[in-house]
């Protein structure tokens, strides 16, 4: 908090200053961008510096803000007015932004080209109140890596596409299998040692709705009721709770590297891991998409992505240097840096990892059919992911799942009635 | 009348004097505690949120007065009377251990809406009749109940326990010294690495306390993980980190008493715990009134140590949740709602300040 008032200071500062002195020709426009891992970071200043480099109408300067306390630091920039022009935000704080008047609306700058050429869960993310607020440079895949050797040891049957995935009763027969193979180790990774935190919705709400229920109902986005208490849902999150009772998982694994390590068959998680996994278990390494838990397949997406604002003077520069950032040269200088999947088609078809037959096709295909499903497009959604976390949590632990999922909804329903159901202006 | 005069302007310069010196303590007083304490009156008969909304001209959206509307959803309570279910034969239905089988709480609350907003808080049998009590906020009364759990806890033993510790210490042995500062050690350290480094002692599966108590074949315990639990690891670290701050003030007292009671009862033939029962604790008795309400406030203030080791949440189940806590909740994380928030403050402080009183009236009208 202290580091982003300090931060935040620095920027006011810097904000009164730099006009000045840039008063010349070329227009500022100024950005905003999460302080995310190193290598994130360098990408961003290669190409910022390249944007600068390639024309001569705009100059853009970029602040970092710490990433823990970045949505409290853009709320007080609008607040006081200092918002910059360009800003990037984890994907559904949009809905929020959008919803409290930060965001300008970019459908217009977007052609028809473009749009047909960014992933559609880009664009579905970005889209709030039949706009279009932001793109994303690129996109988050969540399926199941697995361990070759030991799934064949178990006689496990591995999906190859979304045409084959596993039935929920074949998952469990498959778990099964694997933990009598491995008695003494927790054979599914759930990554439960990210803590409680955005990774718990990320990760299991596609549970949720591939046994049918959702966070919310996405008609009215009014109520959970019904929708994240219903039968689908205690369903779905009774299942969750007995992976953990039946030790096939742990709420309290020992450290990161249950899967790496070999005491772990599957690790349930993003695209993230891909490098690590690579290297560690080289051609033993196999991507399986999400299960089939009755109504159909369901997995995570979004990712961090950008938005302009309407305090920004020269909003046409803000969409030149998003526009250059989409350029598929500059895209892949951010998505070699972190390893997410880029947003562009075309870049994906010409990159042989995500192209068909490349070892992370599938998150690919979860992407363009449907499977990944965007987090509820509402300004609700920090409580929906805060609730439902603590819910996973509660019950990872072993507490009531409907009376868990019912405080859930409670809370979340209190939200929206408090904010008169958010309504837009 | 020379004289005269020269009184009174030396009596209104006092009386300026008196004012100047009064004047940065009230300041200080009037800018960081009656004025915000005001603005928080103020808020909490508003929806004030602590983001507004921004209108399309840049300016903030201002909140609406909303009367007592947060006080209500705070405080509200209702008693529901639970009839049993009816079997198909039209008589109440039995489980395999033969009680009776109440419908769920919540479908009795979500079936009218004269429930509207209201969850369960809990449920009473009492002369065969099930009782349901439902609240607008059943946090808050969850919060209350814990804090004064903790308070009638902590209170007590850890004012015993600074007395023994500061007799102890006031012993004249060698090293005393060196045991004062082991006790006071943990008063001194930020009460978040305490907990920190607690949380981490509490661990299930690998913390050094489960670990030890296994050495003698007793546990594991879940400590901070278990409803039944949680509570009292908070008050057992509670106790150890704060009880030094008391031992000193014990300390204190204690080498006010003058040796020539200690040595007038003995010549008496009065023994250890005759000269402990009236010389030491009546001797103690402002001391003790001091160390008991200053401990009760700052036990009703419980936040930093819930805050860290449950990650703001008061879990598991709200069994750790406190009303200072339930206000960081309500009006800077999720809802994000200062309104609410205020209102929770000035009930809160409303509270304490009472029983701050009455505990004051109490213990004083024992010296008369």
């Amino acid at each position: 908090m202290k580091v982003s008032r300090v931060l935040l200071g620095l920027l006011l500062v810097a904000l009164f200053i730099l006009p000045m002195t840039a008063s010349a020709q070329p227009a500022e426009i100024s950005v905003f961008f999460h302080s995310g891992r190193g290598s994130e970071r360098d990408a961003l200043d290669t190409i910022i510096t390249n944007f600068n480099d390639s024309q001569s109408d705009y100059v853009a300067v970029a602040t970092e803000l710490p990433e823990g306390s970045y949505t409290d630091a853009v709320n007080a920039a609008a607040l006081s007015g200092d918002l910059p022009c360009l800003l990037d935000f984890d994907g559904p704080t949009l809905y929020s932004f959008a919803w409290r008047g930060y965001l300008l609306p970019i459908d217009s700058y977007v052609s028809d080209d473009l749009k047909a050429d960014i992933l559609p869960s880009i664009i579905d993310q970005g889209s709030y109140n039949d706009h279009l607020y932001s793109l994303g440079v690129f996109d988050s895949g969540l399926a199941l890596w697995a361990n070759r050797e030991m799934l064949e040891a178990a006689g496990v049957r591995i999906p190859t596409g979304l045409d084959d995935v596993w039935t929920l009763d074949e998952f469990d027969a498959a778990l099964a299998a694997l933990k009598e193979a491995n008695p003494d180790n927790f054979i599914l990774d759930l990554k439960m040692n990210y803590g409680e935190g955005e990774w718990f919705t990320y990760g299991f709400a596609p549970i949720l709705q591939s046994f049918g229920g959702d966070l919310i109902d996405r008609s009215t986005y009014e109520s959970a009721e019904g929708v994240l208490n219903g039968e689908a849902a205690v369903a779905a999150m009774t299942w969750l709770q007995g992976l953990f009772d039946k030790g096939y998982a742990t709420s309290t694994p020992p450290d990161d590297n249950e899967f790496i390590n070999g005491n772990a068959a599957l690790s349930w998680v993003g695209h993230w891991e891909y490098n690590r996994y690579a290297t560690e278990l080289g051609d033993n390494l196999v991507l399986i998409s999400m299960p089939d838990f009755g109504q159909g397949a369901a997995t995570g997406m979004g990712s961090w992505n950008w938005g302009i604002t309407n305090q920004c003077e020269s909003p046409d520069g803000a969409w030149a240097l998003l526009d250059f950032m989409l350029e598929p040269e500059q895209m892949t200088i951010m998505t070699d840096a972190n390893g997410a999947v880029p947003s562009r088609i075309s870049v994906l078809d010409a990159d042989e990892r995500y192209a068909e037959g490349g070892p992370l096709n599938i998150f690919v295909q979860q992407l363009q059919n449907g499977v990944a499903v965007p987090r509820p497009q509402t300004p609700a959604y920090p409580v929906i992911t805060s609730e439902f976390a603590k819910m996973i949590s509660e019950i990872s632990s072993g507490a009531d799942v409907q009376t868990a999922l019912d405080n859930a909804v409670d809370a979340i329903d209190a939200d929206i009635s408090a904010n008169d159901g958010y309504p837009s202006m | 009348m020379t004289l005269n005069l020269r009184t009174s302007s030396a009596q209104r310069n006092e009386r300026m004097a008196a004012y100047l010196f009064l004047l940065p303590a009230a300041l200080l007083l009037i800018v960081f505690s009656l004025i915000p304490f005001l603005s928080a009156l103020r808020l909490s008969f508003t929806n004030q949120p602590l983001v507004p909304q921004l209108l399309p001209d840049g300016t903030q959206r201002s909140a609406d007065f909303i009367g007592f509307d947060n006080y209500s959803d705070l405080l509200r309570v209702q008693l529901v009377t639970l009839e049993p279910e009816l079997g198909d034969d039209g008589q109440p239905q039995r489980d395999d251990n033969g009680d009776l089988v109440y419908p769920r709480a919540r479908t009795i609350l979500r079936g009218s809406d004269q429930y509207e907003g209201m969850s369960e808080l809990t449920q009473f049998d009492l002369f065969g009749t099930r009782y349901l009590v439902a609240a607008s906020d059943p946090t808050w009364w969850r919060s209350l109940f814990n804090v004064f759990t903790f308070v009638i806890i902590v209170v007590p033993v850890q004012t015993s326990f600074a007395l023994a510790l500061a007799m102890l210490v006031n012993q004249k042995i060698r090293a005393s010294n060196f045991f004062r500062t082991v006790y006071f050690a943990p008063v001194v350290t930020s009460m978040a690495i305490v907990s920190v480094i607690w949380f981490f002692l509490y661990n299930p599966d690998q913390g050094f306390i489960n670990n030890f108590l296994s050495i003698f074949r007793i546990g594991p315990f879940q400590w901070l993980d278990h409803p039944a639990s949680a509570m009292l690891s908070i008050i057992l670290m509670s106790i150890w980190q704060g009880v030094g701050f008391q031992m000193i003030i014990f300390l204190a007292g204690l080498q006010e008493i003058p040796e020539n009671l200690y040595e007038a009862s003995a010549l008496d033939g009065a023994n250890a715990v005759q000269q402990f029962r009236f010389v030491t604790l009546p001797s103690l008795r402002n001391t003790t009134i001091f160390v008991a309400i200053s401990t009760t406030i700052l036990a009703f203030k419980l936040f930093v140590q819930v805050d860290v080791m449950t990650f703001g949440r008061g879990g598991p189940e709200d069994a750790t949740i406190t009303p200072i806590l339930h206000l960081v909740n309500e009006g800077f994380r999720g809802s994000q709602r200062v309104g609410y928030a205020s209102a929770i403050a000035v009930v809160f402080l409303l509270l304490v300040l009472a029983i701050s009183l009455v505990q004051r009236r109490v213990l004083t009208q024992k010296e008369a």
